[in-house]
């Protein structure tokens, strides 16, 4: 459960790292990355991935871009699954 | 003859050769640009000779004029072959196609293939067939399908979807290997602004990212009109560096790619100063719109 905390929060810090955002609140799940929300351009929402990628050692997460907007609580649940899913946390 | 039977008149015969096309290519595209040239000649608009010498101060009135002219020929001959790509295919423009062996097996993958809107950009795809490795290329609506090695994908729809075919090059590149072929100018999306030809042009963020992100190269590739068909041609590398060479990707990727961007423009500027009549309109536009 910790673990799942600190991959929450580092998503969350990566975010806030792209977009400039002044630390304050949390960013709500339900926060869209793209137009709506964050604003992220095609190019940042892709580095958004590559940084997520990196931190956590990740299989690419291009599937994200797929479907339905991709929102703050849909990257922190692909990356928590990601990291589970390589076994190197149990939630 | 009023302006608009003239018009009406012109794009029959534009429709007649596009119907032609199909059959005789060779036939019908050095028709449409002779009666391109007509029409502009007989018009004197888009572009103006005027227009040609606010971009290219040096050329005195009558080489703007046939500059203008054969910039509608060029514009003429691409419409019949959009036309010509949509109805039967890009098999009628493979003959068309020249590029030295040499010049393609020069190219090595990972490597991005910058192309603009000159000259005759839509008859660059029998080229891409021939490059020695996997090629996807990035369009904004695509005219037709393309089949292996070649991979056309659309840029269009949103952000997110952008964002999809943008993550798609970069894998294409870095895991793949192979060549990803994109427009570098009059493309939707952000774009980095940089001068060119005494003006200001929009060029694409996305390939100055994706050279970042990969390392791979980004080469100019251009196409142009030729009595006998098209002929293909690569410049150098770009480089980021040519002035300001201490630049670091790693250390402020903004600066590295608007440096990238500002020599790609260098680039753009000098084979048009040398080519001024492959000025695409749409390019044309975009630099008379911009500031000076």
């Amino acid at each position: 459960m910790e673990m799942g905390r600190a991959i929450e929060d580092e998503v969350r810090a990566l975010l806030r790292s792209r977009t400039l955002l002044a630390p304050g609140p949390a960013l709500a799940e339900e926060v869209r990355l793209g137009a709506g929300g964050l604003g992220l351009d095609s190019i940042s929402l892709v580095e958004v991935l590559l940084d997520c990628e990196r931190r956590f050692g990740l299989p690419p997460l291009i599937d994200l871009l797929e479907g339905p907007p991709l929102t703050v609580g849909r990257l922190i649940e692909a990356v928590r699954a990601a990291v589970v899913e390589d076994g190197r946390v149990t939630r | 003859m009023n302006r608009d039977t003239g018009r009406q008149v012109f794009d029959a015969l534009e429709r007649r050769l596009s119907l032609l096309a199909p059959a005789r290519p060779r036939l019908a595209l050095s028709g449409s640009q002779v009666l391109g040239q007509l029409r502009n000649r007989i018009s004197r608009r888009w572009p103006s000779p005027v227009q040609i010498q606010t971009l290219f101060p040096t050329l005195d009135r009558r080489a703007a004029e046939r500059i203008a002219w054969r910039i509608g020929g060029i514009e003429a001959c691409n419409r019949v072959l959009v036309d010509c790509i949509r109805r039967a295919g890009i098999g009628p423009v493979r003959p068309l196609i020249r590029m030295s062996a040499a010049a393609l097996s020069a190219l090595r993958p990972p490597l991005l293939l910058g192309t603009f809107h000159v000259g005759a950009v839509h008859a660059l795809e029998p080229a891409l067939e021939q490059l020695p490795g996997p090629v996807l290329a990035l369009r904004h609506g695509p005219l037709h399908t393309a089949a292996p090695p070649l991979e056309i994908v659309s840029t269009e729809g949103d952000e997110q979807r952008r964002a999809a075919v943008f993550h798609r090059a970069l894998t294409h590149l870095l895991q793949g290997g192979g060549f990803v072929v994109l427009a570098l100018d009059v493309v939707p999306g952000i774009g980095l602004q940089v001068p060119c030809l005494g003006r200001t042009i929009e060029l694409a963020r996305g390939p100055f990212a994706l050279a970042r992100l990969t390392g791979a190269p980004l080469v100019p590739l251009v196409a142009r009109w030729r009595r006998s068909g098209v002929e293909v041609l690569t410049g150098e590398p770009l480089d980021p560096r040519e002035t300001e060479p201490t630049l670091d990707a790693a250390v402020d990727p903004t600066a590295w790619e608007s440096a990238l961007a500002a020599a790609t423009a260098r680039w753009l500027e000098r084979y048009l100063q040398g080519a001024p009549a492959e000025l695409g309109l749409g390019l044309l536009r975009s630099l008379l719109s911009s500031s000076s």
